[in-house]
């Protein structure tokens, strides 16, 4: 199919009527959606609402039965090299027989084509992007040997080392400890300030309003999405999360 | 030696030596991936599946050829692959419930098959019952160009693609995600190991060939931290056991190649299993011992500085008993004359008592210190 015409081409990330399903139960339910660029933006929704469903639905890596998406106005298939993807950390095995180094390298696979093997450059701009998440001591570490931290950071710089306009992250702050997360929000929003688009699955409500700019919420269907301050309410929680966790959340994020 | 020369002196003993070689190379290089990629199992399903192939290829061809053989070996196999991928997308089996019906039904059929075509009588359908488990001296010269045909497009493909195989081993969703056709991929890696298999089948059989899969992998892992390493070391220690077992099999008469080729490589599983710096279980076993020994020698210096510090004496004699109360256990001799052998502590009589004592050396002091400010600094002057 060719589609050399943008559709919604001022969106970073634009959803229309998606729905995914896994067997008979919809994992997502017709979404519709938009992110625009330069936020920083939340995926929140309690477990099983299909936040990680809909951005590995928005790569491709999901087949939906309906919908469409579109990156910047392009279809994903265009859009791979300008996207930087973080897989939850527990989704590889981490006692493969590789080094720190070589797993940020693999950011740069695709753009140095087949056949050819990364060389010089491609190290330097793999120490610089470990350097960027304070790893850079631990690049010829075998990542056998890492903390649950040190591995997220790992697959962060495995990202940042594409330089790619938009990212992606699928709960890149689960099972990390507080300096880990301050390190990587830190440099999550500098990138947004840099102008790219930061796309975070995300689980903990009370860190929503100060981490992020934009928040969709998501429960099977799109509950509530824009600016976090907009969607932040207590009647999208209680519609999204039930009444009980609603209030536990309002109440700690009110003293912001 | 002069045995090793009479063996090799022998046709049939070079070709078969060669051919279980090439073939332990062969599966040693796919055979990583297939380990790392959690796939090992998938080669047990299509060899047992290869058995109904072998039958049906005989049955066409009227005969025993090996190519309509092969052909019907690869074609079960690709078969089973596919009904057990139908089976995982299509119900709600998992994974290792799909692969035991498949290479369970598969595997039946090619028994009755095979039972029914002996049962029909032929001298050469006596010769299919070697198949499930190998028959080296069936081996032929013009196999070996075979052999090394596959094994020399196995290893082409693996170089060109390498970086894309490694990728789409560590992590297929975030190949997918960079756009790499992931499912081409896996797909090369599967027919790869469908194709080691059936050039594998009459030396080592259907029931015992995915060991050659797996034993050279599972050994070469234990010792490196390497993909590349660990990839040239399998195919080396497939390449050995093929070797090794084709000669113990060709010293003895009725010594069946195929399994004893199976049992080489499982030596080399255990001894790595053991001996692997880092990861076997006696370098383990030996590691903690030192760690808890370091650990026991730490505490000893913590509890004599408290003593000293007590009684405001940096040369404090200490006592056993009393370093057994302030530990709360008795330390181990030979801690103590560890600690003396590092300079940390030094004997001293403390008279009327003679009962040994120790004091803290300044370096003793230093240690202690240091171990109290970080519990996991590294010490100094290890022992």
């Amino acid at each position: 199919m060719r589609d050399d015409t943008l559709h919604e081409p001022d969106q970073a990330l634009h959803v229309e009527d998606l729905t995914v399903s896994y067997g008979e139960t919809p994992a997502l339910w017709d979404i519709d959606l938009d992110i625009p660029p330069g936020v920083m933006c939340a995926i929140v929704g309690p477990n099983g609402a299909g936040k990680s469903t809909l951005i590995k639905a928005a790569l491709g890596l999901v087949r939906p039965i309906a919908g469409h998406v579109r990156f910047l106005g392009r279809p994903v298939n265009a859009m791979r090299g300008k996207i930087g993807y973080v897989p939850q950390r527990h989704s590889v095995d981490w006692d493969f027989p590789t080094c720190v180094r070589d797993v940020v390298e693999m950011g740069l696979y695709r753009a140095l084509g087949w056949f050819r093997r990364p060389g010089r450059d491609a190290r330097a701009r793999a120490i610089a992007a470990l350097a960027e998440v304070g790893m850079q001591d631990y690049a010829d570490r075998q990542i056998s040997q890492l903390s649950g931290g040190q591995q997220q950071r790992v697959f962060l710089a495995r990202a940042l080392v594409q330089d790619a306009p938009i990212l992606i992250l699928d709960e890149p702050l689960a099972g990390v400890d507080a300096a880990t997360e301050a390190v990587i929000i830190s440099l999550l929003k500098r990138l947004r300030d840099d102008g790219r688009t930061v796309i975070v699955v995300h689980h903990d409500l009370t860190t929503v309003q100060s981490y992020f700019d934009w928040l969709v919420m998501l429960n099977v269907r799109i509950i509530a999405q824009g600016p976090v301050a907009q969607v932040y309410t207590p009647e999208n929680l209680r519609a999204a999360y039930g009444q009980h966790l609603a209030m536990i959340a309002v109440s700690s994020g009110a003293s912001e | 030696m002069t045995l090793l020369a009479e063996l090799l002196s022998s046709q049939i003993v070079r070709t078969v030596l060669t051919g279980a070689a090439m073939l332990g190379a062969i599966a040693g290089m796919l055979g990583s991936f297939a380990v790392l990629r959690r796939q090992s199992l998938l080669g047990d399903a299509l060899a047992h599946a290869a058995l109904p192939g072998v039958c049906l290829g005989f049955l066409i061809a009227g005969g025993r050829d090996l190519g309509s053989i092969m052909a019907g070996a690869f074609f079960t196999g690709a078969l089973a692959a596919l009904v057990m991928m139908l089976i995982t997308r299509a119900t709600t089996l998992k994974t290792d419930a799909a692969l035991g019906i498949v290479l369970s039904v598969f595997f039946a059929v090619g028994v009755v098959l095979l039972t029914h075509l002996q049962g029909m009588g032929g001298a050469a359908s006596a010769g299919l019952s070697s198949f499930l488990f190998g028959q080296a001296a069936a081996i032929l010269r013009s196999d070996l160009w075979m052999m090394g045909g596959v094994g020399l497009v196995a290893l082409t493909l693996v170089l060109a693609f390498w970086k894309e195989i490694k990728l789409v081993s560590f992590d297929a969703d975030f190949a997918r995600a960079q756009g790499f056709p992931v499912t081409v991929l896996e797909a090369f890696l599967t027919v790869m190991v469908a194709l080691a298999i059936v050039v594998g089948l009459q030396l080592v059989g259907v029931v015992l060939i995915v060991a050659l899969l797996i034993a050279p992998a599972a050994a070469a892992r234990q010792w490196t931290n390497s993909l590349g390493t660990m990839v040239v070391l399998s195919a080396l220690i497939g390449a050995a056991s093929g070797a090794s077992g084709a000669l113990i099999s060709a010293t003895t008469r009725g010594l069946a190649t195929g399994p004893v080729v199976v049992l080489c490589a499982s030596v080399a599983v255990l001894v790595s299993l053991m001996l692997a710096p880092g990861r076997g279980l006696i370098w383990q076993a030996l590691a903690a011992r030192r760690a808890r020994a370091q650990i026991g020698e730490r505490r000893i210096l913590a509890a004599m500085q408290g003593l000293a510090d007590a009684h405001d004496d940096a040369r404090y004699p200490s006592e056993q008993g009393m370093l057994t109360a302030a530990l709360g256990y008795a330390p181990d001799h030979q801690r103590f004359a560890a600690l003396e052998r590092r300079g940390l502590i030094r004997p001293v009589t403390h008279p009327p008592e003679t009962t040994p004592h120790w004091e803290l050396t300044p370096s003793g002091h230093h240690e202690a210190k240091a171990t109290r400010a970080d519990p996991r600094h590294r010490p100094e002057h290890p022992s």
